[in-house]
Protein backbone atom coordinates (compact mmCIF):
# COMPACT_ATOMS: atom_id res chain seq x y z
CA UNK A 1 0.00 0.00 0.00
CA UNK A 2 1.17 3.19 -1.35
CA UNK A 3 1.72 6.27 1.05
CA UNK A 4 1.11 8.25 -1.69
CA UNK A 5 -2.22 8.95 -3.40
CA UNK A 6 -3.21 10.27 -6.17
CA UNK A 7 -4.55 13.38 -4.79
CA UNK A 8 -1.08 13.52 -2.82
CA UNK A 9 1.28 13.56 -6.26
CA UNK A 10 -2.03 15.94 -7.60
CA UNK A 11 -1.77 18.40 -5.19
CA UNK A 12 2.06 18.41 -5.32
CA UNK A 13 2.21 19.45 -8.61
CA UNK A 14 -0.62 21.55 -9.12
CA UNK A 15 0.98 23.91 -6.19
CA UNK A 16 4.01 24.60 -8.44
CA UNK A 17 1.16 25.17 -11.21
CA UNK A 18 1.97 21.79 -13.09
CA UNK A 19 -0.86 19.59 -14.53
CA UNK A 20 0.21 15.73 -14.86
CA UNK A 21 -1.12 13.25 -17.06
CA UNK A 22 -2.78 9.79 -16.13
CA UNK A 23 0.36 8.56 -16.98
CA UNK A 24 2.90 10.89 -15.51
CA UNK A 25 0.61 11.07 -12.23
CA UNK A 26 1.02 7.09 -11.91
CA UNK A 27 4.76 6.93 -12.79
CA UNK A 28 5.31 9.36 -10.03
CA UNK A 29 3.19 7.93 -7.82
CA UNK A 30 4.88 4.52 -8.50
CA UNK A 31 7.99 5.65 -7.67
CA UNK A 32 7.08 8.07 -4.83
CA UNK A 33 7.35 5.47 -1.63
CA UNK A 34 11.16 4.43 -2.77
CA UNK A 35 12.02 8.22 -3.65
CA UNK A 36 10.47 8.65 0.45
CA UNK A 37 12.46 5.25 1.47
CA UNK A 38 15.70 6.70 0.38
CA UNK A 39 14.97 10.00 1.95
CA UNK A 40 15.04 8.67 4.67
CA UNK A 41 18.52 7.60 5.04
CA UNK A 42 19.18 11.27 5.33
CA UNK A 43 17.60 10.84 9.07
CA UNK A 44 19.62 7.93 10.06
CA UNK A 45 22.73 10.09 10.52
CA UNK A 46 23.53 9.92 14.62
CA UNK A 47 23.20 13.58 15.74
CA UNK A 48 21.63 15.33 12.68
CA UNK A 49 19.33 17.94 14.51
CA UNK A 50 22.35 19.65 16.42
CA UNK A 51 24.09 20.48 13.01
CA UNK A 52 23.78 23.77 11.59
CA UNK A 53 21.72 23.63 8.20
CA UNK A 54 24.17 24.75 5.36
CA UNK A 55 22.63 26.68 2.15
CA UNK A 56 26.07 27.12 0.40
CA UNK A 57 29.34 25.71 -0.67
CA UNK A 58 31.07 27.73 1.58
CA UNK A 59 31.47 31.28 3.51
CA UNK A 60 30.83 33.50 0.95
CA UNK A 61 31.60 37.12 2.66
CA UNK A 62 29.60 40.10 0.23
CA UNK A 63 30.94 43.35 1.12
CA UNK A 64 31.09 45.11 -1.65
CA UNK A 65 28.61 47.75 -1.82
CA UNK A 66 27.45 49.07 -5.51
CA UNK A 67 27.78 52.52 -5.91
CA UNK A 68 24.32 54.86 -6.88
CA UNK A 69 26.50 56.07 -9.98
CA UNK A 70 27.10 52.78 -11.42
CA UNK A 71 24.09 53.07 -13.94
CA UNK A 72 23.68 50.15 -17.03
CA UNK A 73 23.55 51.00 -19.83
CA UNK A 74 19.25 50.97 -20.56
CA UNK A 75 17.89 48.81 -23.10
CA UNK A 76 15.16 49.95 -25.41
CA UNK A 77 11.83 48.53 -24.66
CA UNK A 78 11.01 47.15 -27.76
CA UNK A 79 14.41 44.73 -27.13
CA UNK A 80 12.61 43.69 -23.90
CA UNK A 81 9.13 43.23 -25.00
CA UNK A 82 10.20 40.66 -28.21
CA UNK A 83 10.02 37.64 -26.56
CA UNK A 84 6.11 38.22 -25.16
CA UNK A 85 3.99 36.47 -26.76
CA UNK A 86 1.55 39.53 -26.36
CA UNK A 87 1.99 43.20 -25.67
CA UNK A 88 0.42 46.41 -25.36
CA UNK A 89 2.15 49.76 -26.17
CA UNK A 90 4.85 49.47 -23.21
CA UNK A 91 3.30 46.23 -21.10
CA UNK A 92 2.96 42.48 -21.69
CA UNK A 93 -0.74 41.85 -21.74
CA UNK A 94 -2.41 39.08 -20.01
CA UNK A 95 -5.66 38.37 -19.25
CA UNK A 96 -8.16 41.00 -16.75
CA UNK A 97 -7.95 39.59 -13.57
CA UNK A 98 -9.64 42.17 -11.57
CA UNK A 99 -13.40 44.02 -12.02
CA UNK B 1 42.74 20.95 -38.22
CA UNK B 2 39.78 21.09 -35.43
CA UNK B 3 41.65 18.33 -34.12
CA UNK B 4 44.32 20.12 -32.77
CA UNK B 5 44.30 21.86 -29.18
CA UNK B 6 43.54 25.82 -28.47
CA UNK B 7 48.29 26.27 -28.48
CA UNK B 8 48.34 24.78 -31.20
CA UNK B 9 45.46 26.46 -33.43
CA UNK B 10 46.37 29.69 -32.44
CA UNK B 11 49.92 29.09 -34.07
CA UNK B 12 48.58 28.04 -36.83
CA UNK B 13 46.18 31.46 -37.18
CA UNK B 14 49.64 33.44 -36.17
CA UNK B 15 51.84 31.87 -38.47
CA UNK B 16 48.52 32.46 -41.30
CA UNK B 17 48.90 28.69 -42.01
CA UNK B 18 44.53 29.33 -41.78
CA UNK B 19 42.66 32.30 -41.53
CA UNK B 20 39.91 32.12 -38.59
CA UNK B 21 37.19 32.42 -41.06
CA UNK B 22 38.05 29.21 -42.85
CA UNK B 23 38.69 27.84 -39.62
CA UNK B 24 35.00 29.01 -38.48
CA UNK B 25 33.65 27.37 -41.20
CA UNK B 26 35.52 24.20 -41.22
CA UNK B 27 34.02 23.78 -37.34
CA UNK B 28 30.91 24.67 -38.54
CA UNK B 29 30.96 22.00 -41.37
CA UNK B 30 32.23 19.34 -38.69
CA UNK B 31 29.09 20.16 -36.87
CA UNK B 32 26.77 19.62 -39.77
CA UNK B 33 28.50 16.39 -40.46
CA UNK B 34 28.06 14.88 -37.39
CA UNK B 35 25.00 16.31 -36.31
CA UNK B 36 22.93 13.08 -37.83
CA UNK B 37 24.65 10.88 -35.78
CA UNK B 38 25.22 12.16 -32.53
CA UNK B 39 21.97 15.07 -32.18
CA UNK B 40 24.62 16.72 -30.54
CA UNK B 41 23.29 20.63 -31.57
CA UNK B 42 20.16 22.15 -30.72
CA UNK B 43 21.10 25.15 -33.13
CA UNK B 44 24.13 25.22 -35.68
CA UNK B 45 25.23 29.12 -35.80
CA UNK B 46 25.66 28.99 -39.74
CA UNK B 47 26.55 32.70 -40.18
CA UNK B 48 29.10 32.74 -37.37
CA UNK B 49 32.33 34.48 -38.88
CA UNK B 50 35.50 34.62 -37.77
CA UNK B 51 37.57 36.98 -35.87
CA UNK B 52 40.70 39.39 -36.01
CA UNK B 53 43.22 36.88 -34.03
CA UNK B 54 45.72 38.85 -31.48
CA UNK B 55 48.37 37.59 -28.97
CA UNK B 56 45.08 35.85 -26.64
CA UNK B 57 45.27 32.64 -26.88
CA UNK B 58 40.97 31.90 -27.71
CA UNK B 59 41.27 34.76 -30.57
CA UNK B 60 39.55 33.47 -33.69
CA UNK B 61 39.36 29.60 -32.55
CA UNK B 62 35.68 28.51 -32.37
CA UNK B 63 33.84 26.98 -29.71
CA UNK B 64 30.83 25.03 -28.44
CA UNK B 65 27.91 26.64 -26.42
CA UNK B 66 25.77 24.50 -24.23
CA UNK B 67 22.30 25.14 -24.48
CA UNK B 68 21.47 26.58 -20.73
CA UNK B 69 23.61 29.79 -21.81
CA UNK B 70 21.89 32.75 -22.84
CA UNK B 71 23.20 33.76 -26.27
CA UNK B 72 22.83 37.37 -27.79
CA UNK B 73 20.01 37.21 -30.64
CA UNK B 74 21.21 33.39 -31.04
CA UNK B 75 18.07 30.56 -30.19
CA UNK B 76 18.66 29.89 -26.49
CA UNK B 77 16.04 26.93 -24.98
CA UNK B 78 17.81 25.09 -22.36
CA UNK B 79 16.46 21.75 -24.47
CA UNK B 80 13.13 22.80 -23.23
CA UNK B 81 9.82 23.36 -24.88
CA UNK B 82 8.89 26.14 -22.24
CA UNK B 83 11.76 28.07 -24.01
CA UNK B 84 11.59 26.24 -27.36
CA UNK B 85 11.22 30.35 -29.01
CA UNK B 86 13.37 32.44 -26.45
CA UNK B 87 15.57 34.27 -28.09
CA UNK B 88 17.67 36.55 -25.81
CA UNK B 89 18.51 40.19 -26.00
CA UNK B 90 22.06 39.91 -23.94
CA UNK B 91 24.92 36.79 -24.06
CA UNK B 92 25.69 34.96 -20.37
CA UNK B 93 28.47 36.76 -18.49
CA UNK B 94 30.88 34.16 -19.46
CA UNK B 95 30.03 33.80 -23.39
CA UNK B 96 30.57 37.84 -23.39
CA UNK B 97 33.59 37.27 -22.08
CA UNK B 98 34.83 34.79 -24.12
CA UNK B 99 33.66 37.09 -27.09
CA UNK B 100 35.65 39.42 -25.40
CA UNK B 101 38.98 36.91 -26.07
CA UNK B 102 37.97 36.80 -29.73
CA UNK B 103 36.49 33.25 -29.43
CA UNK B 104 33.68 32.17 -31.61
CA UNK B 105 30.51 30.21 -30.62
CA UNK B 106 29.28 28.02 -33.26
CA UNK B 107 27.09 25.94 -31.82
CA UNK B 108 24.45 25.56 -28.95
CA UNK B 109 24.83 22.01 -27.74
CA UNK B 110 22.09 19.87 -26.29
CA UNK B 111 21.46 19.06 -23.11
CA UNK B 112 19.07 17.53 -20.66
CA UNK B 113 16.04 19.39 -20.13
CA UNK B 114 17.02 23.09 -17.91
CA UNK B 115 20.54 20.80 -16.98
CA UNK B 116 18.10 18.35 -14.92
CA UNK B 117 19.35 14.86 -15.85
CA UNK B 118 22.01 12.54 -16.40
CA UNK B 119 21.62 10.39 -19.53
CA UNK B 120 21.59 13.22 -22.33
CA UNK B 121 18.21 11.69 -23.61
CA UNK B 122 15.75 14.34 -22.18
CA UNK B 123 16.24 17.43 -24.95
CA UNK B 124 13.41 18.71 -26.23
CA UNK B 125 15.15 17.64 -29.55
CA UNK B 126 15.69 14.35 -28.86
CA UNK B 127 18.04 11.96 -27.75
CA UNK B 128 22.67 12.43 -28.23
CA UNK B 129 24.64 9.50 -28.63
CA UNK B 130 27.99 9.04 -27.68
CA UNK B 131 30.20 9.04 -30.36
CA UNK B 132 32.47 6.24 -29.09
CA UNK B 133 29.44 4.04 -29.71
CA UNK B 134 26.02 5.33 -30.97
CA UNK B 135 23.83 3.03 -28.98
CA UNK B 136 25.39 4.21 -25.80
CA UNK B 137 24.43 7.39 -24.34
CA UNK B 138 27.06 10.70 -23.47
CA UNK B 139 25.76 10.70 -19.58
CA UNK B 140 24.17 14.42 -18.70
CA UNK B 141 23.60 17.28 -18.72
CA UNK B 142 26.01 18.55 -21.20
CA UNK B 143 25.49 15.82 -23.52
CA UNK B 144 26.06 17.60 -26.68
CA UNK B 145 28.82 19.59 -25.49
CA UNK B 146 30.90 16.25 -24.54
CA UNK B 147 29.54 14.74 -27.50
CA UNK B 148 30.55 17.52 -30.02
CA UNK B 149 34.47 17.93 -28.53
CA UNK B 150 34.60 14.21 -28.08
CA UNK B 151 34.02 14.07 -32.09
CA UNK B 152 36.59 16.99 -32.62
CA UNK B 153 34.71 19.54 -34.54
CA UNK B 154 36.40 22.15 -32.15
CA UNK B 155 39.06 22.35 -28.98
CA UNK B 156 36.49 23.01 -26.38
CA UNK B 157 33.42 23.58 -25.09
CA UNK B 158 30.89 24.67 -22.28
CA UNK B 159 29.03 23.40 -19.68
CA UNK B 160 27.64 23.53 -16.42
CA UNK B 161 27.29 20.89 -14.07
CA UNK B 162 25.31 20.38 -10.57
CA UNK B 163 25.43 17.18 -9.75
CA UNK B 164 28.08 16.37 -12.07
CA UNK B 165 26.50 16.94 -15.12
CA UNK B 166 30.54 18.19 -16.95
CA UNK B 167 32.56 15.56 -15.31
CA UNK B 168 30.20 12.56 -15.89
CA UNK B 169 29.68 13.35 -19.81
CA UNK B 170 33.86 13.85 -19.97
CA UNK B 171 33.92 10.65 -18.44
CA UNK B 172 31.48 8.36 -21.25
CA UNK B 173 32.99 10.32 -23.99
CA UNK B 174 36.72 10.11 -23.47
CA UNK B 175 37.63 13.60 -22.80
CA UNK B 176 38.25 16.05 -20.42
CA UNK B 177 35.96 17.91 -18.15
CA UNK B 178 36.55 20.72 -15.45
CA UNK B 179 34.31 21.93 -13.21
CA UNK B 180 36.43 25.14 -11.09
CA UNK B 181 35.44 26.17 -7.82
CA UNK B 182 31.77 27.51 -7.24
CA UNK B 183 32.16 31.32 -7.91
CA UNK B 184 34.89 31.38 -10.30
CA UNK B 185 33.18 31.86 -13.04
CA UNK B 186 29.62 33.79 -13.05
CA UNK B 187 26.55 32.04 -13.85
CA UNK B 188 24.64 35.20 -14.86
CA UNK B 189 22.86 34.76 -17.97
CA UNK B 190 22.68 30.56 -17.18
CA UNK B 191 19.77 29.11 -16.68
CA UNK B 192 19.39 28.20 -13.01
CA UNK B 193 18.18 24.60 -11.71
CA UNK B 194 20.00 24.48 -8.39
CA UNK B 195 21.85 27.85 -7.41
CA UNK B 196 23.82 26.57 -4.51
CA UNK B 197 25.32 23.87 -6.67
CA UNK B 198 25.12 25.49 -10.20
CA UNK B 199 28.73 25.74 -11.82
CA UNK B 200 29.77 26.67 -15.00
CA UNK B 201 32.39 24.39 -16.54
CA UNK B 202 34.13 23.28 -19.37
CA UNK B 203 34.80 20.15 -22.15
CA UNK B 204 37.87 19.77 -24.13
CA UNK B 205 40.21 17.04 -25.20
CA UNK B 206 43.54 18.36 -22.80
CA UNK B 207 43.87 19.73 -19.06
CA UNK B 208 46.01 22.32 -20.99
CA UNK B 209 42.84 23.24 -22.98
CA UNK B 210 40.49 23.17 -20.55
CA UNK B 211 42.71 26.09 -18.19
CA UNK B 212 42.82 28.77 -20.74
CA UNK B 213 38.97 27.89 -21.80
CA UNK B 214 38.68 28.89 -18.11
CA UNK B 215 41.41 31.75 -18.08
CA UNK B 216 39.25 33.29 -20.20
CA UNK B 217 35.25 32.74 -18.67
CA UNK B 218 36.33 33.16 -15.11
CA UNK B 219 36.18 36.80 -13.35
CA UNK B 220 34.10 38.70 -10.98
CA UNK B 221 30.84 39.86 -12.14
CA UNK B 222 28.31 42.51 -10.46
CA UNK B 223 25.26 40.82 -11.59
CA UNK B 224 25.91 37.41 -9.84
CA UNK B 225 26.85 37.88 -5.99
CA UNK B 226 28.33 34.71 -5.79
CA UNK B 227 31.48 35.52 -8.25
CA UNK B 228 35.16 36.05 -6.62
CA UNK B 229 37.76 37.58 -7.35
CA UNK B 230 40.17 35.06 -8.99
CA UNK B 231 42.82 37.76 -10.80
CA UNK B 232 45.55 36.90 -9.06
CA UNK B 233 44.95 32.86 -10.57
CA UNK B 234 46.40 32.19 -13.97
CA UNK B 235 45.17 28.76 -14.36
CA UNK B 236 47.31 28.21 -17.84
CA UNK B 237 50.30 30.00 -16.53
CA UNK B 238 50.48 27.83 -13.89
CA UNK B 239 50.48 24.32 -15.39
CA UNK B 240 53.34 22.45 -14.73
CA UNK B 241 54.06 18.73 -13.99
CA UNK B 242 55.87 19.56 -10.44
CA UNK B 243 53.84 17.24 -8.55
CA UNK B 244 56.05 15.02 -6.45
CA UNK B 245 55.16 15.07 -2.70
CA UNK B 246 51.30 15.58 -3.51
CA UNK B 247 49.28 13.38 -1.86
CA UNK B 248 45.46 12.04 -2.77
CA UNK B 249 43.00 9.82 -1.08
CA UNK B 250 40.15 7.18 -2.21
CA UNK B 251 37.12 6.43 -0.33
CA UNK B 252 38.14 2.69 0.57
CA UNK B 253 33.84 2.06 0.95
CA UNK B 254 33.67 2.50 -3.27
CA UNK B 255 36.58 2.28 -4.66
CA UNK B 256 38.26 -1.33 -3.31
CA UNK B 257 35.94 -4.30 -5.13
CA UNK B 258 35.38 -6.25 -2.37
CA UNK B 259 33.14 -4.18 -1.13
CA UNK B 260 30.76 -5.05 -3.93
CA UNK B 261 28.73 -8.29 -3.48
CA UNK B 262 28.18 -8.78 -7.15
CA UNK B 263 30.43 -7.16 -9.24
CA UNK B 264 29.83 -6.97 -12.99
CA UNK B 265 32.43 -7.55 -15.50
CA UNK B 266 33.02 -3.89 -15.48
CA UNK B 267 32.88 -2.78 -12.40
CA UNK B 268 36.30 -4.74 -11.97
CA UNK B 269 37.71 -3.76 -14.86
CA UNK B 270 36.92 -0.37 -13.66
CA UNK B 271 37.84 -0.14 -10.50
CA UNK B 272 41.17 -2.70 -11.55
CA UNK B 273 41.91 0.76 -14.18
CA UNK B 274 41.48 2.89 -11.30
CA UNK B 275 44.50 0.88 -9.16
CA UNK B 276 46.58 0.99 -12.34
CA UNK B 277 45.71 4.55 -12.41
CA UNK B 278 47.02 4.90 -8.72
CA UNK B 279 49.91 3.32 -9.74
CA UNK B 280 50.59 6.05 -12.10
CA UNK B 281 50.61 8.58 -9.83
CA UNK B 282 52.64 7.01 -7.96
CA UNK B 283 55.09 6.62 -10.58
CA UNK B 284 55.36 10.34 -10.52
CA UNK B 285 55.55 11.05 -6.87
CA UNK B 286 52.02 11.36 -5.84
CA UNK B 287 51.32 9.09 -2.78
CA UNK B 288 47.74 7.76 -2.70
CA UNK B 289 46.04 6.20 0.13
CA UNK B 290 42.85 4.64 0.84
CA UNK B 291 40.82 6.79 3.58
CA UNK B 292 36.91 5.44 4.99
CA UNK B 293 34.12 7.48 5.78
CA UNK B 294 30.99 6.78 7.21
CA UNK B 295 28.92 4.32 5.39
CA UNK B 296 26.05 6.31 6.56
CA UNK B 297 27.43 9.98 5.35
CA UNK B 298 28.50 8.13 1.94
CA UNK B 299 24.85 6.49 1.88
CA UNK B 300 22.78 9.97 2.30
CA UNK B 301 24.89 11.83 -0.52
CA UNK B 302 22.10 10.86 -2.90
CA UNK B 303 19.12 11.56 -1.02
CA UNK B 304 20.41 14.67 0.28
CA UNK B 305 21.22 15.95 -3.50
CA UNK B 306 17.86 15.23 -4.56
CA UNK B 307 16.31 17.02 -1.96
CA UNK B 308 18.31 19.90 -2.48
CA UNK B 309 18.35 20.32 -5.83
CA UNK B 310 14.39 19.18 -5.82
CA UNK B 311 13.49 22.37 -3.62
CA UNK B 312 15.94 24.89 -5.19
CA UNK B 313 14.90 23.57 -8.80
CA UNK B 314 11.10 23.87 -7.69
CA UNK B 315 11.80 27.54 -6.90
CA UNK B 316 13.72 28.66 -9.65
CA UNK B 317 11.74 27.56 -11.98
CA UNK B 318 9.10 30.76 -10.98
CA UNK B 319 9.84 32.41 -13.95
CA UNK B 320 9.15 29.71 -16.01
CA UNK B 321 5.23 31.24 -16.86
CA UNK B 322 5.34 31.47 -20.94
CA UNK B 323 4.34 35.03 -19.71
CA UNK B 324 7.17 37.46 -20.35
CA UNK B 325 9.20 34.56 -22.45
CA UNK B 326 8.42 31.19 -23.75
CA UNK B 327 5.55 29.88 -25.69
CA UNK B 328 2.21 30.57 -24.38
CA UNK B 329 -0.18 28.85 -22.79
CA UNK B 330 -3.98 29.19 -22.99
CA UNK B 331 -6.33 29.90 -20.38
CA UNK B 332 -8.49 32.92 -19.27
CA UNK B 333 -6.34 33.84 -15.93
CA UNK B 334 -2.79 34.28 -15.82
CA UNK B 335 -2.22 31.27 -13.58
CA UNK B 336 -3.97 28.99 -16.35
CA UNK B 337 -2.26 29.78 -18.99
CA UNK B 338 1.30 29.40 -16.67
CA UNK B 339 -0.12 26.20 -16.01
CA UNK B 340 -0.94 25.24 -19.20
CA UNK B 341 2.51 26.26 -20.52
CA UNK B 342 4.18 24.59 -17.88
CA UNK B 343 2.41 20.78 -18.45
CA UNK B 344 2.62 21.25 -22.25
CA UNK B 345 6.40 22.09 -21.97
CA UNK B 346 7.98 20.14 -19.34
CA UNK B 347 8.76 16.80 -20.15
CA UNK B 348 7.55 13.60 -17.54
CA UNK B 349 11.10 13.26 -16.08
CA UNK B 350 11.73 16.73 -15.28
CA UNK B 351 7.80 17.23 -13.57
CA UNK B 352 9.02 14.06 -11.62
CA UNK B 353 12.20 16.49 -9.82
CA UNK B 354 9.79 18.92 -9.65
CA UNK B 355 7.12 17.01 -8.00
CA UNK B 356 9.78 15.71 -5.39
CA UNK B 357 10.70 19.39 -4.45
CA UNK B 358 7.13 20.32 -4.14
CA UNK B 359 6.95 17.02 -1.43
CA UNK B 360 9.71 18.13 0.62
CA UNK B 361 9.30 21.74 0.82
CA UNK B 362 5.64 21.31 2.37
CA UNK B 363 5.46 22.19 5.46
CA UNK B 364 5.78 19.07 7.59
CA UNK B 365 8.47 17.88 5.15
CA UNK B 366 10.67 21.03 5.98
CA UNK B 367 12.54 20.00 8.64
CA UNK B 368 12.68 16.15 8.04
CA UNK B 369 13.50 16.22 4.66
CA UNK B 370 14.71 19.57 3.82
CA UNK B 371 17.26 20.89 6.81
CA UNK B 372 18.24 17.67 7.79
CA UNK B 373 19.44 17.18 4.46
CA UNK B 374 21.34 20.52 3.88
CA UNK B 375 22.88 19.52 7.53
CA UNK B 376 24.27 16.26 5.58
CA UNK B 377 25.42 18.78 3.55
CA UNK B 378 27.27 20.29 6.47
CA UNK B 379 28.52 16.93 7.48
CA UNK B 380 30.00 16.04 4.15
CA UNK B 381 31.21 19.24 3.59
CA UNK B 382 32.95 19.30 6.85
CA UNK B 383 34.40 15.39 6.50
CA UNK B 384 36.03 16.58 3.29
CA UNK B 385 37.41 19.52 4.51
CA UNK B 386 39.22 18.14 6.83
CA UNK B 387 40.64 15.55 4.98
CA UNK B 388 41.80 18.21 2.78
CA UNK B 389 43.92 19.59 5.54
CA UNK B 390 46.05 16.48 4.97
CA UNK B 391 45.57 15.39 1.46
CA UNK B 392 45.88 17.44 -2.12
CA UNK B 393 42.62 16.04 -3.83
CA UNK B 394 40.12 12.90 -3.49
CA UNK B 395 40.66 10.72 -6.45
CA UNK B 396 37.48 9.08 -7.70
CA UNK B 397 36.55 6.79 -11.23
CA UNK B 398 34.43 8.43 -12.85
CA UNK B 399 31.00 6.26 -12.27
CA UNK B 400 30.55 2.66 -12.72
CA UNK B 401 32.79 2.01 -15.78
CA UNK B 402 32.21 2.91 -19.34
CA UNK B 403 28.90 4.98 -20.89
CA UNK B 404 25.71 2.85 -20.47
CA UNK B 405 23.41 2.01 -23.19
CA UNK B 406 20.66 4.25 -24.49
CA UNK B 407 18.44 0.82 -24.12
CA UNK B 408 18.07 0.79 -20.22
CA UNK B 409 16.90 -3.23 -20.06
CA UNK B 410 20.76 -3.50 -21.46
CA UNK B 411 21.98 -1.52 -18.17
CA UNK B 412 23.09 -3.02 -14.86
CA UNK B 413 21.03 -1.54 -11.80
CA UNK B 414 22.98 -2.41 -9.06
CA UNK B 415 21.85 -0.85 -5.71
CA UNK B 416 25.49 -1.21 -4.53
CA UNK B 417 26.64 1.02 -6.82
CA UNK B 418 24.74 3.51 -6.22
CA UNK B 419 27.30 6.12 -3.93
CA UNK B 420 30.24 5.23 -6.30
CA UNK B 421 27.83 6.48 -9.17
CA UNK B 422 27.04 9.55 -7.95
CA UNK B 423 30.00 10.40 -5.86
CA UNK B 424 31.24 13.25 -8.01
CA UNK B 425 27.99 15.21 -6.21
CA UNK B 426 29.81 15.99 -3.43
CA UNK B 427 31.83 18.68 -5.56
CA UNK B 428 28.90 20.64 -5.41
CA UNK B 429 27.86 20.18 -2.00
CA UNK B 430 31.38 21.96 -1.26
CA UNK B 431 31.77 23.81 -4.45
CA UNK B 432 35.13 22.06 -4.67
CA UNK B 433 37.52 22.41 -8.53
CA UNK B 434 37.10 19.00 -9.89
CA UNK B 435 38.10 17.92 -13.20
CA UNK B 436 38.01 14.03 -15.15
CA UNK B 437 40.28 12.93 -17.49
CA UNK B 438 40.27 10.17 -19.39
CA UNK B 439 42.32 7.12 -17.87
CA UNK B 440 41.82 3.77 -20.12
CA UNK B 441 39.14 1.80 -21.97
CA UNK B 442 36.88 -0.96 -20.89
CA UNK B 443 35.35 -3.18 -24.09
CA UNK B 444 37.15 -0.20 -26.82
CA UNK B 445 34.41 2.69 -24.55
CA UNK B 446 36.49 5.10 -22.93
CA UNK B 447 36.26 5.74 -18.86
CA UNK B 448 37.51 8.32 -16.82
CA UNK B 449 38.49 9.77 -13.39
CA UNK B 450 38.16 12.08 -11.33
CA UNK B 451 40.54 14.64 -9.34
CA UNK B 452 38.72 16.78 -6.63
CA UNK B 453 40.36 19.20 -4.44
CA UNK B 454 39.89 21.94 -1.76
CA UNK B 455 37.94 25.36 -2.25
CA UNK B 456 40.03 27.60 -4.72
CA UNK B 457 43.07 25.16 -5.13
CA UNK B 458 41.92 24.85 -8.64
CA UNK B 459 45.89 25.45 -9.72
CA UNK B 460 46.85 22.37 -7.46
CA UNK B 461 44.27 19.83 -8.66
CA UNK B 462 44.67 21.01 -12.59
CA UNK B 463 48.48 20.37 -12.59
CA UNK B 464 48.05 16.73 -10.68
CA UNK B 465 45.40 16.24 -13.65
CA UNK B 466 48.10 17.46 -16.12
CA UNK B 467 50.74 15.67 -14.70
CA UNK B 468 48.69 12.45 -14.80
CA UNK B 469 47.37 13.30 -18.05
CA UNK B 470 51.23 13.36 -19.14
CA UNK B 471 51.92 9.95 -17.98
CA UNK B 472 48.99 8.50 -20.03
CA UNK B 473 48.00 7.65 -23.41
CA UNK B 474 44.56 9.43 -23.96
CA UNK B 475 44.80 13.36 -24.09
CA UNK B 476 43.42 15.03 -27.39
CA UNK B 477 41.94 11.42 -28.33
CA UNK B 478 38.96 11.91 -30.59
CA UNK B 479 35.93 9.62 -31.30
CA UNK B 480 36.33 6.58 -32.77
CA UNK B 481 32.22 6.26 -34.80
CA UNK B 482 32.94 9.78 -36.21
CA UNK B 483 36.48 9.89 -36.88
Amino acid sequence: MSNFTEEMIDDYANKLLIGLTLEERKMIQQEFDDIEHSMELINKIDGIKDVEPQSYPFEMEITDLRSDDDVDEEIPIDILLRNAGSVEGREVEVPKVVG
Amino acid sequence: MLEKGIKELHDELKSKKITSDELVKESIKACHDIQEKTNSFVTIIDDATGTEVTDELLSGIPYGIKDIFSTKDILSTGSSNTLNNYVPFFDATCVANLKKHGAVGVAKTVLDELGMGGTGTTGHTGIVHNPWDLERQTAGSSAGSAASVAAGVYPYALGSDTGDSVRKPAGYCGIVGYKPTYGMISRYGMFQFASSLDTVGVLSRSVEDAAIAVDGMKGLDKHDMTTWDSSNIHLYESLNKDVKGKKLFYIKEICDIENYKNPSEELKEHLNNFKDTIKKCESIGISVEGVSIDRNLLNALYPTYMVIYGAEASSNMANLTGISFGPRGEGSTPDEMIKDHRTKGFSPLIKRRFVIGSFVLQRENQEKFFLNAKRVRRLIVNKMNSLFENYDGMLCPVGTGPAKYLDDSKNNHDKDTVVLEEILQIGNFGGYPSITIPNGFINNLPVGVNITGKVKDDVNVLNIAYALEDVMDYKNQIAREVK
